[in-house]
């Protein structure tokens, strides 16, 4: 329980510095949300002035900071300047379309990786398993820009696939089973690109930690026993690997909200990567914060996760944390 | 008869015969003989039926047309609200909108208008004077700074509106105003029912916000917002009040649903045009316009080039007056940028056919004055763009007292070597490259250039506060034709007067005489006299090059091909435009 | 085989960069020059028989013109040999030594566009080469400084422990949370106009590596800390050794292999971050080609549909350079594992 208050204070002290310095960055970009119109030839001065004092950029930067963390507390985390709404329900929606898309790929990634990893390490030396590492070494060089160009023109070309967005029209207006299929089928081309960005990196790790425990004398002493296969893979190999995987899948969540950034705006999914790159060019600074915030949140949610989860797994770490 | 396109006959001849008696109405120019300027093929009748996707390019920031500052909740104002006096953006003339008549004082500054009876906001509510009375005070109250409140400010005082009857109006301006007619454009009229107590209440701002479109919403408009999707569309119904109706009487529009997708940039709407997700698009890229025709679905698609529209790239030097020692090596270059024949030189230099057929694929056209062709009304057609000329460049910076020196640079009188930067916003794509084609030519000269593209802000904060800049790329336009639209940018006092803002006095002579005529021009009620006034400023901007006006680019627009009276204009909302009179025609299999 | 890939993979780096470092000599153009004749060409031929069929040992090319359907074909009137190390653009080697010879090029009016041409007529070629120097070296010093950095700060967390090791890491979090996009637009922003593109370069570097060190720095953090805790280090530090000495002599050398593991992962990292931030327009200037910038052009739609192929290059020479990366990344794993 004291680990607990510790890291909840850690993390609010994290969120405090990463909200203050990306408040301070932002004020050291120049110009504000209100210089696309000093352009405006249709837009006079006085305007500008008056929608100034309304969106109170007149306030000192100390005022705003000092607003947008009462503004947190009431948990609206600031307004947009675009929309003038409070940003939690902008970015909340946005944040939902990206937790869908990455979480969906997440899961199946692992869900690939877990038994392929453990196949190869099984398999050390053999023609297959070279095979793998190539293949997995050639995906992992592809960088995920490329390969959502690559389905994009797929789309394109064929027709196959929507060509973005996450819902076709008139959703509403579809029955469950239709809603869902219309989901996977717009789901289906980012998903596979982040699938395709996971995979080789976790494939790598699990290959890794498994080749450690299959090679060290404990499971040599249990293949000795002649226990069979499958229980000796999820009886003890699975936990004794554990440790490091643990690890890996707390970062696979803390990097939730940021993993599919660059896929999002190709594919022109209405996630949170977008959402931030737009408010970053149009200095909607409430917006910024507000998705680095959530990004934060996760990633200390993610790191938070996997300590619990070796807490109660490792009796080591527990001892030691005691 | 064509600008009165679906109101009743009989009306319109009355119509014509009210502006033949006050005679103001009238008071815009005859359109100039010009390729675009062929009369508007007449609308076509209708089925009534079904839904259409429009891509936008953003979410609108807001539903409520008093506080409308971007573009996309603009196009919304003109979807969902009416104004009184209307800018038909096919002849870019005004026509009777919510008021079916007015009439002008001798002097110019009183305006009588009459309402249009029987009409019905899309809650079922009646619209009649009060509403009128309301509105103007709203969009007037500084509290509510509204973006579009300096266009009622004329010669410097707010325009006073009063409600003589139910169905009868007057506006007063302190002077004569030329473009009197025109600010009525835009100014939606507002529910007074619905927004009166939000706004005593000082919660106006509050209202119509985008995640609750359906909630308590009443327009004049041809359609009502209903659905929100955050990221993803806006779907709008069709207001079943609108006033207008076609030649039949049918009441309009004729679509049940306007969805708006929003695909974040030009590139995902084209993408989605092509795959049929988006039945039709404004503001195509030449080269994107050139891919579509090209593509394997063109034959589904309808695609039009317009020709150049109000839109126009230029290029210009910081001419600035700067303020103490701050700024050295700007300072010292200007002794360059000052000079007219070195502006002349580079004007010549640049290769305008260059910039038209790499970076616009054709589809743009060279300029050489600050009204680009789509302006049929105010062009000041003697001024062709010039004719590019190495050898006239380099004899007009030698007289100059400029010298190539033997390595190849040109140097200035001093022996200085001319060199300098030009900067532009890097999200455009298009002024990189003219950017990229101008230091190329510039070589040409012996000048060397480097061009940095940088963020908007931080160029429009270079440009404005810091001068910190000695050339620019940039563009305007997209407004109104009239030349009020631009006066910030030609009048020396206005802070968009780019090369040198905000003067407190006319620096040079020319300036001085620009400041003038465009007064005098904003008093003058004479039509032929004010366009004659306005070629004037035209021809003195051309020969100062403040601005080395470059192309003007091709406005390009598509629709499904089953879309019935899709016809773009170069105004915007562009192929929005008739959003009222768009319908599928049967051919188009049902979604 | 490890050791002999990571070798290949080592020399293959080796040539790359080197050919990166010298864009002016490898390229047979300028990447600003413009034929504005022959915008959007295709990749030129190279042809060893001319059209009588006699062979030509010296491969050569023939002239461009625009046919009917928008594109162009062959003009076999006149044949262009390549000339190798023959004069043409100057440029300076290194940014120092004036030259203008080439490697590779053809005589005037010819013209090799051995990728094909972009819509203002400049070589494709070229301006993949540029970029490599762009993309490549701001991946390798971006990496060089972050590991510097993270090294450094790693180091003393992992040794000293206790508070300085908390405040450390906690700042590492901070880092690895924080928006840097908005650093780089306020970079570019503050930064004079005039500044030339290598300087430019230098704000990319800059913030990459100060943005990266955190991850590192963990890493080596973990290593230092087992290492202070051995025994041998307690001992002399019994001994009476300084912290400095001990940091010097056994600390540093035995994050080593780390270090150097870690770079060779880290540098194709860093290389994509460039790509992926000029992408989103936020990089290099979009002025000066990099692969990103090459990269970026994919986004729009006319690219995508008509061109993509050509384009497709910089994306191979991404994959290609982050493979080699890879490889010799498992090679120093292996060779100090």
């Amino acid at each position: 329980m004291r680990f607990l208050s510790r890291r909840a204070l850690h993390g609010l002290v994290l969120l405090f510095g990463v909200s203050l310095l990306t408040f301070v960055l932002a004020e050291l970009a120049p110009g504000d949300y209100l210089s696309r119109l000093r352009l405006d030839p249709t837009v006079s001065d006085e305007t500008i002035e008056l929608m100034n004092e309304r969106l109170g950029l007149d306030r000192s930067a100390a005022a705003r900071y000092f607003y947008w963390l009462r503004s947190v507390a009431r948990l609206e985390l600031g307004y947009s300047y675009q929309s003038g709404e409070p940003v939690a329900g902008r970015v909340g929606a946005a944040a939902r379309n990206t937790l869908w898309l990455s979480g969906v790929a997440t899961l199946l990634a692992w869900a690939v990786a877990l038994p392929l990893g453990l196949w190869l390490a099984e398999r050390r030396g053999r023609t297959e398993v070279a095979l793998a590492s190539g293949a997995t070494s050639l995906l992992l060089a592809v960088p995920d820009v490329l390969l959502a160009l690559a389905l994009l023109l797929l789309a394109v070309r064929t027709g196959w696939f929507p060509t973005g967005g996450m819902v076709s029209l008139g959703f509403a207006e579809l029955g469950w089973s239709a809603r869902l299929l219309d989901l996977i089928h717009h789901a289906a081309l980012p998903v596979t690109a982040l699938v395709l960005t996971i995979v080789p990196t976790l494939v790598r790790h699990v290959q890794a930690a498994f080749g450690d425990v299959l090679d060290s004398a404990f499971l040599r002493a249990v293949r000795g026993a002649g226990i069979p296969r499958r229980r000796r893979l999820l009886r003890y190999a699975l936990p004794a690997a554990a440790n490091p995987l643990i690890s890996l899948f707390g970062l696979s969540i803390a990097s939730l909200l940021s993993a599919a950034l660059l896929i999002e705006v190709v594919m022109s999914w209405p996630g949170i990567g977008p959402l931030m790159i737009a408010a970053v060019h149009s200095q909607d600074i409430y917006v910024v914060l507000a998705v680095v915030l959530a990004s934060t949140v996760l990633l200390l949610f993610g790191n938070l996760t996997a300590d619990l989860a070796l807490y109660a797994l490792d009796p080591r770490i527990r001892r030691e944390g005691e | 008869m064509t600008i009165l396109e679906s109101i009743p006959r009989a009306l319109a001849i009355l119509l014509v015969a009210a502006q033949l008696a006050c005679g103001a109405p009238g008071s815009e120019p005859a359109p100039a003989e010009g390729p675009g300027s062929d009369s508007p093929s007449a609308s076509l009748q209708g089925t009534p039926g079904g839904r259409l996707v429009a891509a936008l390019r953003a979410e609108p920031g807001t539903l409520n047309p008093v506080l409308a500052a971007d573009r996309p909740a603009q196009t919304l104002r003109y979807l969902t609200h009416s104004d009184l006096i209307h800018i038909n953006r096919e002849t870019q003339l005004t026509e009777p909108a919510l008021a079916e008549s007015w009439s002008v004082s001798e002097d110019g500054t009183l305006y009588t208008l009459r309402l249009r009876r029987g009409v019905f906001f899309s809650d079922g509510e009646p619209f009649d004077a009060d509403d009128v009375v309301f509105t103007f005070e709203v969009y007037l109250d500084p509290e509510v700074a509204s973006p579009n409140r300096s266009l009622l400010i004329v010669h410097g005082e707010p325009v006073r509106l009063e409600k003589i009857d139910a169905h009868t109006v007057t506006l007063r301006l302190a002077g004569p105003y030329a473009a009197g007619e025109r600010l009525f454009d835009s100014i939606a009229m507002l529910p007074e029912h619905l927004l009166a107590a939000p706004y005593a209440g000082g919660t106006l701002s509050d209202e119509w916000k985008i995640s609750t479109p359906s909630d308590r919403f009443a327009g004049l408009g041809p359609f009502q917002p209903s659905v929100y999707r955050s990221g993803e569309s806006l779907t709008l119904k069709r207001n079943p009040h609108y006033w207008r109706r076609d030649s039949q009487g049918r009441q309009l529009p004729y679509l049940d649903e306007l969805v708006l997708r929003f695909a974040p940039s030009e590139d995902a709407e084209a993408i989605r045009f092509q795959s049929g997700e988006i039945d039709i698009l404004s503001d195509i890229s030449a080269g994107n316009f050139v891919a579509l025709a090209a593509s394997a679905t063109s034959a589904e698609l309808s695609l039009r080039d317009l020709g150049p529209g109000l839109a126009y790239n230029f290029l210009f030097f910081n001419l600035n007056e700067l303020a103490g020692d701050d700024l050295p090596a700007v300072a010292a270059r200007q002794e360059w940028f000052r000079q007219l024949e070195f502006r002349r030189a580079v004007s010549e230099v640049v290769d305008r056919d260059a910039i038209t057929r790499l970076v616009y694929q054709g589809l743009a056209r060279p300029l050489g004055g600050p009204v680009p062709e789509g302006n049929r009304l105010w062009r000041n057609t003697a001024l062709e763009a010039p004719a590019r000329s190495v050898e006239s460049a380099r004899a007009r910076l030698r007289a100059a007292g400029f010298t190539l020196g033997a390595d190849g640079t040109l140097r200035d009188p001093r022996g200085a070597p001319v060199r300098f930067s030009i900067v532009t916003n890097s999200s455009n794509r298009q002024r990189v490259e003219i950017a990229a084609i101008v230091q190329e030519d510039l070589r040409a000269l012996g000048i060397e250039v480097q061009v940095v593209p940088i963020g908007f802000q931080s160029l429009v904060q270079r440009l404005l506060e810091t001068h910190d800049y000695d050339a620019c790329i940039l563009g305007l336009g997209g407004g109104d034709v009239d030349p009020n639209s631009e006066s910030t940018v030609w009048l020396s006092s206005g802070s968009r007067h780019l090369w040198a803002p905000a003067q407190e006095s006319p620096v040079t002579s020319w300036e001085a005489t620009v400041d003038e005529l465009m007064t005098r021009q904003l008093t003058e009620i004479d039509a032929a006299a004010r366009k004659r006034q306005y070629d004037q400023v035209q021809q003195i901007l051309a020969e100062q090059l403040p601005l080395v006006y470059l192309v003007s680019p091709n406005v390009l627009a598509g629709a499904h091909r089953d879309l019935g009276n899709f016809r773009p204009t170069i105004l915007e909302p562009s192929a929005l435009w008739n959003v009222h009179e768009l319908f599928w025609t049967p051919s188009r299999k049902k979604p | 085989m490890t050791s002999r890939s990571a070798r290949l993979a080592a020399y293959c780096l080796l040539a790359l960069h080197a050919v990166a470092a010298l864009p002016g000599f490898f390229a047979p153009y300028g990447y600003a020059v413009q034929d504005r004749d022959f915008p959007y060409a295709p990749p030129t031929r190279l042809h060893f028989f001319d059209a009588r069929g006699t062979l030509h040992l010296v491969p050569f090319i023939y002239g461009l013109r625009p046919d009917e359907g928008g594109s162009y074909a062959e003009d076999t009137s006149e044949r262009y040999p390549l000339r190798f190390f023959a004069r043409g653009d100057s440029y300076r080697l290194l940014g120092l030594i004036p030259s203008s010879r080439h490697l590779v090029t053809v005589d005037a009016p010819g013209r090799l566009f051995l990728m094909g041409s972009d819509a203002l007529g400049r070589d494709l070629f070229s301006r993949l080469v540029y970029g490599g120097t762009v993309s490549l070296y701001a991946g390798l010093f971006g990496a060089a400084l972050a590991l510097a950095l993270g090294g450094l700060i790693g180091a003393l967390a992992g040794f000293y422990g206790g508070r300085l090791d908390s405040v450390l890491m906690r700042t590492s979090e901070v880092f690895m949370a924080l928006p840097w996009l908005y650093l780089l637009i306020a970079a570019r922003a503050i930064q004079p106009l005039d500044t030339p593109p290598a300087r430019a370069l230098l704000i990319v570097i800059l913030i990459l590596g100060g943005f990266g060190w955190p991850r590192p720095a963990r890493l080596i953090r973990g290593v230092a800390a087992s290492i202070g805790r051995r025994e041998h280090v307690l001992a002399a530090r019994g001994f009476g050794a300084s912290d400095l000495y001990l940091l010097r002599r056994h600390v540093l050398p035995r994050t080593g292999s780390v270090i150097w593991t870690q770079g060779a992962l880290l540098v194709p990292q860093f290389v994509l971050a460039e790509v992926g931030l000029s992408f989103l327009g936020v990089g290099v200037s979009p002025s000066i080609p990099s692969w990103g910038n090459m990269l970026g052009d994919l986004q729009h739609f006319h690219v995508l549909t008509s061109d993509w192929w050509w384009l497709g290059f910089p994306g191979l020479a991404l994959v290609f350079v982050t493979l080699a990366y890879h490889l010799l990344a498992r090679g120093a794993t292996v060779t100090s594992g």
